[in-house]
């Protein structure tokens, strides 16, 4: 489902009814549409295990990729690093599965129109194996990702998966917040904001509040 | 834009909205057991459904046969309340055809479920994917073609790598689907239902 | 085709059916991190009520304040480090938004799927809650407020034991609501938590 931001866009039902601004409003529509579909398709691809199809979705300017304890992942060449090299070198046999479930998407469109941002949750259930022994896990986390709108498409230039916790179906989060590290050799740096549950982080939102503007 | 691609446009834009309205109104109906209710929202020429192994049901026929014989045994809403269906509607990926009179849309979904099996009353979870076709009349969304594919149906207490299926569901004594399940690969099979969709920037 | 003033119009009407999906999630994502205040700020200085779970009915702006910012903030006593495991994760589901004709006041039905934590009987424990949201909003100025907030719980239940094993951990009543809950029915009383949209084809 869409949504606009209230930010820096004209009020609606104020301006005088003209063919321009109606067609601006109607374009930051289909491009918050076309975002969140973005989004949407990025989950489906990577519980397919169609990595290639993930990279395909991000920019050649891409700026970094950094999904929980994984890493810091630089530029387009640290996104297919991350995606097909490391993830997608894997040979995981028919019972490792992820189901991500995004939901509860906030998108803001900045009003040129060329870059937006997102921020989503997730939940998941997963099965994966866990220092050789196969798991099944329950997962939550936060997106903050961006986008930037390239020959008339969206695409992503920024994507952060913030773990909230990574826990066993059998003992929950607040018994074991973390089942383990995923630390990958290949990154390029640290993780920025690796604070998983119980430490009460949370991922900064990239929106302010909708009325008081704080 | 001109004020023809303009409208255009809108219009998409809410035949989108409305077909994700209408895929949402189907998971309250099918929580609160509405069978009736379900069953209107279908086309009368709608082709088929597809839930789990029941098996594939034809046409508004079998659309009746599958919603109100076989899952809701011939009762209008929950007679015994401990039953429940809880589907939450997740990750819509919707796409209207050029001459907007037809749509293709993809969820994911959760469920948390009590119901019998067998003699015992059960808490579940479950994971599924739809594959659905809507179509347009008179105006109005409707459903063309359910598909839900079930990944898992795990009982609360194993969880889906321990026990991914709880049990086959594909016989009833007395509804009988028109043909056999057209894609029932639960987990962990590596099954993925297919997209409707190409990937949006290489379109492959 | 359209004129350009009745094309307005459905663009307006679009865009506020974003907004109010919008605040519902933010209303999510601030009680995910415990900014009551900014969960205040999003309703209306006329609010009708909040009615959450067993917690009672609050009643006006003020009421509203003494439930969020009294009573789920504690006073807005500082979160101490070693109580940063409580936690509420709120999931905003399957969004149903009816605007009405006026334009300025709409009607929101949800599901929600949390996953929570806090302490009972002195022990930190974690619990999944299902419940559903129908929600009244009201646009003042231009932008879209809460008028009305309603959420019916269905279960909360430890994540250990499950809904069938123990649908309700306790009652959870607030000390000074202004009066008693008006649907606190959970699981398995078979309650149905009204819609308040008619059927979208049969128009009942």
């Amino acid at each position: 489902m869409n949504v606009v931001h209230q930010g820096d866009h004209p009020p609606k039902g104020e301006l005088p009814v003209n063919i321009i601004e109606l067609e601006k409003q109607v374009i930051l529509m289909e491009d918050i549409q076309e975002i969140e579909n973005l989004q949407k398709r990025y989950g489906y691809y990577f519980e397919i295990g169609n990595y290639q199809g993930v990279v395909d979705l991000f920019s050649e300017d891409a700026e970094s990729v950094e999904i929980e304890s994984c890493g810091l992942f630089l530029g387009k060449a640290g996104v297919k690093k991350m995606y097909v090299d490391t993830i997608g070198s894997n040979k995981y046999e028919s019972w490792v599965r992820f189901c991500i479930q995004m939901m509860g998407g906030v998108v803001y469109v900045d009003p040129i129109g060329k870059t937006a941002k997102g921020r989503w949750q997730t939940w998941l259930c997963e099965a994966m194996p866990v220092g050789g022994v196969p798991r099944q896990q329950w997962l939550h986390g936060y997106y903050e990702n961006e986008f930037v709108k390239e020959h008339g498409k969206w695409l992503f230039k920024k994507l952060h998966w913030n773990v909230t916790f990574y826990t066993s179906f059998e003992a929950g989060w607040v018994r074991i917040p973390l089942l383990g590290l995923l630390t990958m050799k290949m990154a390029d740096a640290p993780p920025t904001a690796f604070h998983p549950y119980p430490s009460g982080y949370h991922v900064p939102y990239h929106y302010k509040h909708p009325i008081t503007g704080e | 834009m001109n004020l023809e691609e303009l409208e255009k446009s809108v219009n998409l834009m809410e035949d989108i909205q409305e077909i994700e309205n209408l895929q949402r109104i189907y998971a309250y109906y099918f929580d609160l057991q509405m069978w009736e209710d379900i069953i209107d929202l279908f086309s009368d020429d709608a082709e088929s459904v597809e839930i789990v192994d029941h098996g594939l049901f034809l046409g508004k026929e079998g659309v009746k046969k599958m919603y109100w014989g076989w899952i809701g045994k011939g009762i209008r809403s929950a007679n015994q309340p401990w039953i429940q269906f809880i589907i939450t509607q997740i990750g819509g990926v919707v796409d209207i055809s050029p001459d907007g009179k037809t749509a293709w849309g993809r969820w994911q979904t959760w469920l948390c479920e009590a119901k019998p099996f067998g003699a015992f009353p059960k808490q579940e979870w479950l994971h599924g994917y739809y594959e659905n076709k809507y179509v347009k009349e008179n105006g109005k969304w409707l459903f063309s073609k359910l598909h839900w594919n079930n990944t898992f149906c795990s009982p609360f207490e194993d969880g889906w790598l321990k026990t991914p299926l709880m049990g086959l569901m594909n016989y009833h004594p007395t509804v009988k689907p028109d043909a056999p399940p057209t894609a029932f690969y639960p987990y962990p099979s590596g099954y993925h239902l297919p997209y409707h969709y190409n990937h949006p920037i290489t379109e492959k | 085709m359209m004129n350009l003033e009745d094309l307005e119009k459905q663009v307006i009407r679009m865009e506020d059916i974003q907004e109010i999906e919008n605040l519902q999630r933010r209303y999510g994502y601030y009680f995910d991190t415990r900014n009551f205040q900014a969960i205040v700020d999003m309703f209306s200085d006329s609010a009708d009520s909040a009615d959450l779970e067993s917690f009672g009915l609050f009643r006006g702006k003020e009421g509203i304040r003494r439930l969020y910012l009294d009573d789920i903030g504690r006073g807005g006593r500082p979160r101490y480090p070693s109580e940063s495991w409580i936690s509420t994760v709120i999931f905003q589901i399957g969004g149903v938004v009816n605007l009405d004709p006026s334009g300025v006041a709409a009607r929101g039905r949800w599901q929600t799927w949390l996953a929570e934590t806090f302490l009972y009987g002195g022990v930190p424990r974690q619990y999944w809650v299902h419940g559903y949201y129908e929600n009244e909003y009201v646009k003042e100025r231009g932008k879209w407020f809460f008028k009305k907030l309603f959420w019916n719980v269905t279960f909360f239940t430890m994540f250990e034991t499950g809904w069938l094993t123990q649908p309700l951990v306790g009652l959870l009543p607030m000390a000074n609501p202004d009066g008693p809950p008006t649907a606190f029915y959970p699981y398995p009383s078979g309650y149905q938590f009204p819609y308040h949209y008619n059927h979208p084809i049969t128009g009942e």
